[in-house]
């Protein structure tokens, strides 16, 4: 793997730029997550909900990649000039918020009606009990939930190298063509392999994170663990 | 940038034809990975020495990296170590890979959610621990998982178009192709848009229809 090593400059340049969009998208993610998953939790029966609900159901639907494409090529031509690592970043934000805002949205909708209720009745305003008595209660089954997002938005990074974006895979690339085409040998299976293994090392401890806030929530709830894990591996692949 | 319906028409052959090759590769892969998510939850289960870890590191790791990057891996770096697949199989071979290491999770925590009590019962009524977990755990799991295995099969459907980025010419490719040579995208896109929302929608009804008919037997 001297390779590797030869390249070490640019591959760490590379996981910056990595790190750097996801850190980005998901504060992006998180801001669009929270704001929109609250006004959808907020306005029961209001028309602001319908086209909210109809952009995250979109951009949920269309598939990640064509969402990078599209945000790519249609913003040029609306007069907006976007380099390729802004095209990935807002692309990437968008996905992400629509998937935090279904997060934020779901938190908010398993804190038990009578709660609302409740604080009304004991006198408080409408944004003490939103503050004080729903969002608390939210944010707890929301967390599990954010961290796995956390992952999706680090592997989603990748994406970026379809638009040219010099993040970690597309150094990779670009190390093994001028490998192949310099050296005549395929490096493929070994820098690929090492590009897997990093990721794995970057995504698993979040996944573990995830893991073990979802486990404490269950204690909480006092609900079988067994079935929440059921029902966060239904979450994670749909995400995706 | 103007709506012209003619251009449309004139490659509407060539997406159908990407159209189909999606849905090939997802329906092949899809039936795949159902299979290989269930052999790997049985082995999971049963708790079988050495393949058991196996396939938990397995799970974890293709739940932890980018299916592009398998993706990848697979197409370019498999032929360098001798293993030589053709881009729809090694496309399938990836997808499927992948699905079913979510499958996996899905059925096994399913598993672990019926209750102790009736895989008790069966073993003591003589089954084997296999014939426990074909006879009597599976069926129920099976129905508990569900939503979760058709979840990740949309999935599946959806992550396809990440194939364009080794060149299957399948309905994203097709498209971003054209646009990369005529730069009309408002065609494209509206293409690209609506087949997939309408892929997704019509699996969304699907999924739901099968688990009004597993949930049958139960209703009241």
């Amino acid at each position: 793997m001297n390779l590797l090593y030869d390249n070490r400059t640019l591959l760490l340049a590379g996981l910056g730029t990595t790190l750097q969009i996801a850190v980005v998208t998901l504060i992006a993610s998180i801001v669009i997550g929270v704001t929109l998953g609250v006004i959808i939790g907020m306005t029961e029966g209001h028309w602001v909900r319908r086209p909210i609900r109809g952009a995250v159901e979109l951009l949920r639907a269309v598939p990640l990649i064509v969402n990078v494409y599209f945000v790519f090529f249609v913003a040029p031509q609306l007069g907006i000039a976007l380099s390729p690592y802004m095209a990935a970043v807002v692309s990437l934000s968008l996905w992400g918020g629509a998937n935090a805002t279904e997060i934020v949205r779901g938190g908010l909708q398993a804190v038990p009606r009578h709660q609302r209720r409740s604080a009304r009745a004991l006198g408080l305003q409408e944004w003490e009990v939103f503050l004080l008595i729903l969002l608390p209660q939210a944010m707890r089954s929301v967390l599990p939930a954010l961290a796995g997002l956390m992952t999706l938005l680090i592997q989603s990074t990748a994406t970026a190298s379809l638009v040219g974006v010099p993040e970690f895979l597309q150094i990779s690339r670009l190390i093994v063509e001028r490998t192949t085409v310099m050296d005549g040998i395929d490096p493929s299976f070994g820098v690929y392999g090492f590009v897997l293994l990093i990721y794995f090392v970057l995504c698993s401890p979040l996944t573990a994170l995830s893991r073990a806030l979802e486990r404490r929530l269950a204690r909480q709830a006092g609900r079988p663990v067994a079935e929440d894990a059921a029902q966060q591996a239904a979450a994670l692949p749909a995400l995706s | 940038m103007e709506f012209d319906p003619h251009y449309l028409f004139t490659y509407l052959p060539a997406l159908m034809r990407g159209l189909l090759v999606t849905i090939e590769v997802s329906a092949v892969a899809l039936v795949l990975a159902l299979g290989l998510g269930l052999a790997g939850a049985a082995i999971r289960y049963l708790a079988v020495p050495v393949l058991s870890p196996l396939v938990a590191v397995y799970v974890e790791f293709i739940r932890n990296t980018p299916l592009l990057v398998q993706i990848f891996f697979v197409y370019f770096g498999f032929p360098a170590v001798g293993i030589r697949m053709s881009l729809f199989w090694s496309g399938v071979f990836t997808l499927a890979v992948w699905a079913a290491a979510f499958h996996v999770e899905s059925i096994r925590g399913a598993c672990a959610g019926v209750s102790k009590g009736l895989s008790e019962a069966g073993a003591a009524l003589g089954l084997h621990r296999w014939q426990v977990l074909r006879a009597v755990v599976l069926p129920m799991a099976l129905r508990a998982c569900v939503p979760s295995l058709l979840n990740t099969s949309i999935s599946l459907v959806k992550n396809s178009a990440f194939l364009q980025a080794v060149g299957l010419a399948e309905l994203t490719f097709v498209a971003v192709d054209r646009i990369s040579a005529d730069f009309r995208m408002l065609e494209m896109f509206s293409v690209l848009l609506v087949i997939y929302v309408l892929l997704v929608f019509l699996l969304s009804y699907a999924a739901a229809r099968i688990e009004s008919v597993l949930a049958r037997p139960f209703r009241a």
